[in-house]
């Protein structure tokens, strides 16, 4: 679990079981349940998705991107892993 | 206007990559489709920009909800009541 938090640029993480409860989290997600269901729902229905070719497969990741930060959810060994992160995108270079 | 719509689904199958594009109203019916997008996906999609929109509702533009697979990538965004989905395929 203390992988998650030493992710670059990190604001919060989750790691939600099957059943909708929160098995660890930290930073601006430490505890919040509310996030957790959200989440929850948001994977369910991503997954019913039809994506041409890989309807059993579900995805590999999820991500919800704002302005300035972004949520990256995956599925792996039937628990949620979400983690909310600053977004930098760098400046393009000129040439 | 529905001239309109179709000519930008249209115009967004033109670009690299799109290999689908939906169009769904606020009740996530739909109002345009073309190649990998299926209609009945509409209510679905729509679904979930609502929900993802839920976990910061004091922001004021929706997110861009992104779903990767081994060979697709989905893109969805809201924006005045209007949901669009384009299928990408990453191969």
């Amino acid at each position: 679990m203390q992988n998650l938090e030493r992710i670059p640029d990190s604001l919060g993480y989750l790691v939600i079981s099957e059943d909708k409860a929160v098995v660890s989290s930290g930073g601006e997600l430490e505890n919040d349940e509310k996030t957790a269901a959200l989440v929850y729902n948001l994977v369910q229905k991503a997954y019913r998705i039809p994506v041409m070719g890989d309807k059993r497969d579900g995805f590999k990741k999820l991500t919800i991107n704002w302005d300035s930060f972004f949520y990256a959810i995956t599925v792996s060994n039937n628990r949620i892993y979400v983690c909310k992160r600053q977004y930098n995108p760098q400046e393009p270079m000129v040439a | 206007m529905e001239k309109a719509l179709e000519r930008q689904l249209d115009e967004t199958m033109n670009n690299p990559g799109v290999v689908g594009v939906l169009c769904a109203d606020k009740q996530g019916l739909c109002l345009g489709a073309r190649g990998t997008g299926e209609r009945q996906t509409c209510g679905l999609i729509t679904s979930l920009a609502e929900t993802a929109q839920k976990l910061h509702p004091d922001e004021s533009s929706s997110p861009v909800i992104s779903i990767e697979t081994d060979n697709m990538q989905i893109l969805i965004k809201s924006k005045e009541g209007i949901t669009t989905a384009v299928y990408k395929s990453s191969t």
